[in-house]
């Protein structure tokens, strides 16, 4: 048994008061540039209250920080292997060049002769994101993945209506999809209908075809699945829905499993977003900024969101209209910040290494699933790809169910995988290792499996019912949040 | 490759304890007609860390920026001060590599500052309660319209022109998915035109959207709205894209709006050409059901100890899917996390002072200009519309100005698209000082 660290034991731990909860004076800390002269003319306009933003001075607010902080997991303190989410090493150097001026402190509306650098960045990801995806024509707008899949069904429904088949407004939905999925497709007015699973955990092909008709817009297809695996009959997939009228939308969120092994727009998906906060490493910031840039082929170009940037001669361009175009989606060209991230995450691999993600995020994840698959029940035995899928059945019997597993596995120092999703599976945990682990932090993750597994034989599971015991909180009573929510600190 | 910590004898190991042979043997269920030949995908080699440092120092240094220029451009995108401890707390790792605080008992830090930024952002807009972002102004306000709709079950929304045109075509992007009508009422001159406003209301309509300050900076009496909302039983819903102004100006939710949302750039985010910025979205604690987005709250453990998790989450798209109040997943997280430290750092008379300071550079720039240049009628905030005989004498001073190392403002069309190409829109912030007014105006003096 290889030596544990613990998430949030090492060190002293501090209790941290609210802010609101400082009990001095509020100070103001900064000294402020700029004109300090009379506003008299907003007289009338003026606050008649203050709005009580407590000001602490800067040595306090650092302390208040840091120490939330270090009440916090991520990637730099830990393993986190949270299924559907790639949480991977996000490296370094790619925070220190987007905070180069010219980029950081660039406005949107400046002349564009003045951001050819910026343009020239954010178009080289556009032409490299088309070229992974096997889908040519990129739009670097949508903010986040559900994003992307908004602006992609808003296309698909503006192709079909361009062709005059407006009552094409069904979606079919796998009952293995993301959340996400259905309701992107109804915030574009469509409507979902669900698909359900084969016992082999993929797509069902008679059920598809009895549900494809003249009214079919789109599938929506995550590739691989969300248990894991890939769905080998894709060609067959997509040509079904060709043949019905229909175009296949590609859910990226599992791009990593695929990254210069294979792409979905050779596989007859017509529209993809790509997750670039999990296939290229931007940081998921405790829960955003993302960026979900939609990869589509000739089809669904004309639709595409403006702005867009285009390269003429040598000269780059914001071009704000297209004659097809849904229009704008976000108040800018993108989440700019995040999206250069990704390029610098892609220009580090390169045509020569990309496939290595993909490669070690498929080794990983077989991996675990070879090591744990004795211990835990595998619904859909067989290769998995980038994650594997285990249930709690076999714990379940000794009264132990997923969520006691994932938090014990708190107290073994680790981050939980993804539980209870996908929901066709009884008791779920989705395994995503991701390609930036060491073999020894996998061997830990599944000695802790291996050990909660044998804990549960042995009938002695108060250790399990009770995590966790280490971090700074126990479990929380998520009911009483909900039934009567609290989600201000009440004015004093 | 410095990212991926196996060996080759750790891949080989690896290999032998799941029972395969060859790293290709992982993808045996891909057709074969779809691998990839290796190194075929027309991408660049790999570079190395230095070379992708020196690739992006080079990028960097082709453009322009506010640090090395006056910035006078606005337009929903504010040059405010960043204090360098802002830039270091979201940098700390164990904020900016967590995931959305799914496991409460190790994510109590992100959850905490939530709780925080929530609380503030209410307080600063005077409103009950807010969540915990949306991407950025443009898709609050189309997740406002949207809310409006289901609260309501009324379908037709009214705009004003003068809310940000971006904010505007964003949610006629997104009401155009559903059914119902949507109304712009057209404004005079450079200001909100709420006679106009009240006469489009009747009693189908959802809501009724203005900016406040509006798209032009403009400040105007919101107080009669809120009557006419109330006899046509629709919502009021305020936009604003430089939250710094409710330092000193009143907020929206003190007018009795019932939805208040628009742009938090302003409070310690960087410009950076347009993103991540945070979209900030605030209402009455009655509607906090259909609200979209995420919402923390705050509860115990079972020990007993005030924690906080996320919550009502049977409104979001994991629990109720098709039937969910919005589609948002990933949202604006460590941006939450910058205004936190940000407010924290400045206080109320920190926030006060920005606001006066970024007034107060508008003030003395328009109160000296030049009498070829007009500056919009009525108070305005930092933000106002300067305009000129035609489009050269414009353009000349544009480029004058420029060679004087300022971005004297943007050329009003580029976002409202049709207008007449002889306005500027022009913005301040405290990071314009005396000395750079003087600048500006000797640039107009020279173009005259």
């Amino acid at each position: 048994m290889s030596a544990h660290t613990y998430s949030a034991a090492s060190g002293l731990q501090h209790e941290e008061p609210l802010l609101f909860e400082h009990a001095h004076e509020a100070a103001t800390s900064i000294s402020l540039p700029g004109i300090d002269a009379d506003t008299t003319h907003l007289k009338d306009f003026e606050r008649r209250n203050e709005a009580k933003i407590p000001g602490l001075s800067e040595p306090e607010a650092v302390r208040h920080f840091v120490r939330l902080s270090q009440w916090n997991h991520g990637i730099e303190t830990g393993f986190y292997p949270l299924g559907s989410c790639t949480m991977k090493y996000n490296p370094r150097v790619n925070e220190q060049v987007v905070r180069l001026p010219g980029l950081a402190h660039a406005h949107p509306d400046q002349p564009q002769d003045s951001l050819q650098g910026l343009l020239a960045l954010l178009h080289e990801l556009q032409t490299w994101l088309g070229e992974i995806s096997g889908l040519p024509h990129v739009t670097l707008q949508p903010a986040a993945g559900a994003h992307g899949e908004l602006a992609g069904m808003m296309m698909i429904r503006a192709y079909h209506d361009a062709r005059g088949d407006v009552k094409r407004r069904k979606v079919l939905v796998p009952d293995s999809a993301h959340g996400t999925n259905p309701a992107s497709a109804v915030l574009a007015g469509l409507h979902t209908v669900e698909i359900k699973s084969a016992a082999n955990g993929r797509i069902d092909l008679a059920a598809l075809k009895a549900n494809l008709d003249d009214e079919t817009a789109a599938l929506m297809l995550t590739n691989p699945n969300t248990t894991g695996m890939f769905e080998s009959d894709i060609r067959e997939i997509c040509e079904l829905v060709h043949q019905a009228g229909g175009l296949v939308y590609g859910d990226g969120a599992n791009l990593n499993a695929l990254v210069g092994i294979a792409r979905p727009g050779d596989m007859g998906i017509d529209c993809l977003h790509i997750n670039v906060h999990k296939t290229f490493s931007t940081p998921h910031g405790g829960g955003g900024p993302g960026a979900g840039p939609v990869a589509v082929n000739d089809l669904l170009a004309p639709f595409l969101p403006v702005p867009r940037i285009e390269k003429h001669e040598d000269n780059y361009q914001i071009v704000h209209t297209g004659e097809q175009s849904i229009g704008a989606v976000f108040g800018s060209i993108g989440q700019t910040g995040v999206l250069l991230r990704a390029t610098a995450y892609i220009a580090a691999f390169g045509r020569n290494h990309l496939h290595k993600i993909a490669e070690d995020a498929v080794l990983n994840a077989n991996y675990v699933l070879a090591r744990l698959k004795e211990a835990y029940h595998v619904p859909f035995p067989g290769l998995c790809k980038h994650e594997c899928l285990l249930t709690d059945a076999y714990q379940e019997r000794h009264g132990v169910k997923t969520l006691d597993i994932a938090k014990r596995l708190i107290d073994l120092g680790m981050h939980p995988m993804t539980v209870y999703f996908p929901l066709i599976v009884h008791g779920a945990m989705l395994i995503e290792p991701t390609e930036t682990e060491a073999k020894e932090t996998l061997d830990s993750f599944c000695d802790a499996m291996l050990e909660i597994a044998a804990q549960c034989e042995t009938g002695d599971t108060s250790e399990l019912h009770d995590a966790p015991r280490r971090p700074i909180r126990r479990r929380m009573d998520e009911t009483q949040a909900a039934r009567s929510p609290v989600l201000v600190w009440p004015q004093d | 490759m410095r990212f991926l910590p196996h060996t080759e004898h750790d891949r080989k190991s690896m290999l032998d304890t799941i029972g395969m042979r060859d790293m290709r043997d992982l993808f045996a269920d891909i057709p074969s007609e779809f691998h990839l030949p290796e190194g075929s995908l027309q991408l660049p080699d790999a570079l190395c860390e230095a070379d992708i440092v020196r690739k992006f120092t080079k990028a960097a240094e082709r453009n322009r920026h506010a640090g090395n220029t006056r910035c006078f451009l606005g337009g929903g995108t504010y040059h405010h001060f960043v204090p360098a401890v802002v830039d270091y707390v979201i940098s700390r790792g164990e904020f900016l590599t967590a995931y959305t605080p799914y496991q409460p008992e190790i994510a109590q830090g992100t959850l905490q500052t939530l709780f925080e930024f929530q609380t503030m952002v209410a307080r600063l807009l005077n409103m009950e309660v807010a969540n915990a972002s949306m991407y950025d102004a443009a898709t609050a306000v189309a997740e406002a319209a949207l809310m409006s709709k289901r609260i309501t079950r009324k379908s037709r929304t009214v705009i004003a022109a003068s809310v940000n045109p971006r904010y505007r075509e964003v949610t006629r992007n997104y009401l155009s998915q559903q059914q119902g009508e949507t109304v712009e009422v057209s404004c005079n001159g450079f200001t909100t035109d709420i006679s106009a406003l009240i006469d489009a209301i009747d009693d189908q309509t959802a809501c009724v959207i203005v900016q406040y300050p509006d798209f032009y900076g403009s400040l105007y009496d919101l107080s009669p709205l809120r009557e006419a909302c109330d006899a046509n039983k629709c919502l009021m819903v305020v936009a604003f894209s430089d939250a710094s102004a409710f330092g000193l100006i009143e907020p929206p939710g003190s007018f009795g709006a019932d939805i208040v949302c628009g742009s938090g750039q302003a409070l310690g985010i960087p410009m950076g050409f347009g993103g991540p910025h945070i979209g900030l979205f605030a209402c009455r604690q009655k509607h906090v059901r259909q609200m979209p987005g995420r919402l923390c709250g705050m509860t115990q453990d079972s020990d007993d100890k005030r924690g906080f998790v996320l919550t009502l989450s049977t409104r979001e798209q994991h629990i109720r899917r098709e039937k969910a109040t919005s589609n948002i997943c990933s949202n604006q997280g460590l941006m939450c996390t910058a205004n936190a430290c940000y407010m924290t750092l400045m206080g109320d008379a920190g926030l006060k002072q920005i606001a006066r300071r970024s007034a107060a550079a508008l003030q003395q720039l328009i109160s000296a200009l030049p009498t070829h240049v007009l500056a919009a009628a009525g108070t305005h905030y930092n933000e106002t519309v300067l305009s000129f005989a035609d489009t050269n004498t414009r353009d000349g001073f544009l480029n004058t100005a420029r060679e004087r190392d300022i971005f004297a403002g943007i050329p009003l069309e580029h976002i409202e698209r049709g207008s007449d190409a002889n306005h500027l829109l022009v913005a301040t912030t405290e990071m314009i000082g005396e000395q750079d007014v003087a600048d500006y105006l000797a640039a107009l003096e020279a173009t005259r």
